[in-house]
């Protein structure tokens, strides 16, 4: 995250930075982004997942072989378990995991490292951990079983700002997961049938469940769950227009830029990030960090906060676009799939 | 728990515990209201001692009804790390007693400690000179000893913090003091606890130091709106000038009170 510049190369930044109009090593403006790369379902085992790179000069697969590299990279997927629930406890959880590879961080010791990746970790999970943001659809059976949704994230390569890099793959992972289709299941004794049919519940006549003679008690109804075989991968998670995109203001006194590269990152003084979501275009704060030695006042704060809001609504607009565009893409590959099984 | 982890210095207790369910903890649907015994812009009283663990440099103590903690300031002293740096360095380190929360904390580091201790280092780092100490650590170590929610622990962690440091004799800039708020939907409380942070969208922490009006650390999680966070931010930046004064004043009386 900071590589070690010399005095004298942060004060060439910084004062590049503060000229009019102001200069940036790779020629963009101060409200620039790289170029971003986003790329969902590229791990076939998760339930959703997604790969986001921000300055990647070439994007096309042939000149990525050749190793062009030199952006910021990161890898989210999303993985669904059954999990138990405890008592008087509604069920399923968020839990979020950034591991960084070594290889991204090669000036880190072991342990800085892990700190770094426990910082990030308490981030990501502070933020889509949180329960307002819950999403109700990970119940399976109410009160027993939940979906436990890992969403684990890799840094494949940093070169800066990293931390929107890792909220566009966390929010495109969870936009592309799919929740798989459960029906109930309910054991019944036999020659005791429910007068009014349940059509959406499966009922196995063939076996004597847990009740047995001497169970006294109401017997619990529904008490396991089997995965429906339909050709769609599931449902989406509930609302899924609330995981929030993160910017980074970069503060330089009197301006501020986004999008810094490991240079300019480590040539200011703070950092504010902040983390908006657009559900049905309104505008909510779901985060914001300070990082940084510097310090900042309340009217500047709220300067910032309305500049980020403009930045996180314009890169919430693309990441739509895009979104939609991959998820197009998706369910056309999985109906081609399933029908090409069948017909085999 | 696991082999690798067991620590046989310890006491370490049984495998698995439960807190106890008390039948008067579900109030209802009044909990919200009825969680609140002062107004909704009212902090917690707070106690405030500086001095406490003679060893250190610089120590004091925090109470704020539920929330106790202990913070002792060594340094500056010489890094340990063999590489040379400039300006000097601030460890932050906390340390949840096992028996400060409802349900216990096993003794050893997990990652609520350091995201503390992260916010904390943010709040107090920019108030320190750190460029008159190179080569040299300050470390500030936070014991916290009852809990009631996570972000007042920070606030409180801040401003015991700070506190220290000026008790060690630290040149700063100023003293940080700093309020948590909690919305939910357009009502703002100030100084949650850990029930009103549960029952509540979004929180809002801020850290400041009044003498320069200059914000150190903004630190907010949950569901607001930006409207909504700018004002728990005006409200806080209020009450920490009172927080500022507390502090001021126990700083004085404990250098008064010193042979």
């Amino acid at each position: 995250m900071t590589t070690a510049l010399s005095k004298v190369e942060i004060a060439y930044i910084r004062s590049s930075l503060l000229s009019a109009p102001p200069l940036r090593a790779d020629g963009r403006s101060p409200e620039d982004f790289r170029p971003i790369a986003v790329e969902t379902g590229i791990a076939p085992l998760a339930n959703g997942s997604a790969r986001v790179s921000i300055g990647k000069p070439h994007t096309s697969r042939e000149k990525e072989a050749e190793g062009a590299g030199g952006g910021t990279e990161v890898v989210a997927a999303v993985k669904l378990e059954v999990d138990g629930v405890g008592e008087d406890k509604e069920g399923g959880k968020v839990v979020c995991n950034v591991s960084c590879s070594p290889a991204a961080y090669p000036h880190l010791s072991s342990p800085a490292l892990d700190d770094l990746q426990s910082d990030l970790t308490s981030v990501l999970g502070s933020v889509l951990s949180h329960p307002s943001l819950y999403p109700k659809n990970l119940v399976i059976v109410p009160g027993q079983k939940a979906w436990a949704l890992r969403l684990d994230t890799i840094i494949f390569a940093d070169a800066g700002n990293v931390l929107d890099c890792l909220m566009m793959a966390c929010r495109a992972a969870l936009v592309d997961t799919r929740v798989p289709s459960t029906r109930s299941v309910e054991y019944r004794a036999p020659g005791k049938r429910n007068e009014v049919p349940d059509d959406t519940m499966d009922v196995d006549e063939g076996r004597n469940g847990p009740s047995s003679l001497l169970e006294t008690r109401e017997p619990s109804g529904v008490v396991d769950f089997e995965l429906a075989d339909y050709w769609d991968e599931g449902g989406v998670l509930e609302a899924r227009d609330s995981w929030p995109v993160c910017v980074t203001l970069n503060m330089l006194p009197t301006m501020h830029f986004l999008d810094a590269t490991s240079q300019e990152e480590s040539a200011i003084p703070l950092r504010l990030h902040v983390l908006f979501a657009f559900p049905g275009g309104k505008p909510t704060l779901h985060g914001m960090r300070m990082a940084g030695a510097g310090t900042s006042d309340l009217s500047q704060i709220r300067v910032l906060l309305k500049n980020a809001e403009k930045y996180a609504r314009n890169m919430w607009t693309g990441l739509e676009a895009k979104l939609a565009e991959e998820e197009a893409r998706r369910s056309i590959k999985a109906r081609e799939k399933f029908y090409g099984r069948r017909r085999r | 728990m696991a082999q690798s982890t067991f620590d046989r210095r310890r006491v370490n207790g049984p495998e698995e515990s439960f807190p106890p369910v008390f039948d008067d903890e579900d109030d209802g649907g009044l909990g919200w209201v009825a969680m609140r015994n002062r107004g909704a812009e009212d902090i917690r009283p707070i106690f405030l001692q500086p001095g406490l663990v003679s060893q250190a440099n610089g120590s004091a103590y925090i109470e704020t009804e539920n929330t106790k903690l202990a913070c002792a300031v060594y340094g500056p002293r010489q890094s340990k790390t063999t590489t040379y740096s400039e300006r000097g360095r601030l460890n932050v380190e906390v340390k949840f007693a096992p028996f400060s929360c409802v349900r216990r904390r096993a003794p050893l580091r997990d990652a609520e400690d350091r995201a503390v201790a992260i916010a904390v280092h943010q709040s107090i780092v920019s108030s320190i000179c750190l460029e008159l100490f190179p080569k040299s650590t300050i470390d500030v170590f936070i014991v916290v000893i009852e809990n009631d929610g996570t972000e007042g622990c920070i606030a409180s962690g801040s401003i015991a913090a700070s506190t220290a440091l000026a008790d060690a004799g630290i040149e700063m800039l100023g003293l940080v003091a700093s309020c948590s708020a909690s919305v939910r939907g357009d009502e703002i409380r100030l100084d949650p606890v850990e029930k009103e942070v549960a029952a509540a969208d979004g929180t809002v922490i801020l850290a400041c130091m009044p003498a320069l009006s200059s914000v150190t650390n903004v630190y907010q999680s949950g569901r607001v709106s930006a409207q909504g966070a700018l004002k728990c931010m005006e409200l806080c930046q209020g009450r920490c000038i009172d927080v500022h004064a507390v502090m001021a004043q126990s700083l004085l009386s404990s250098r008064a009170s010193m042979p």
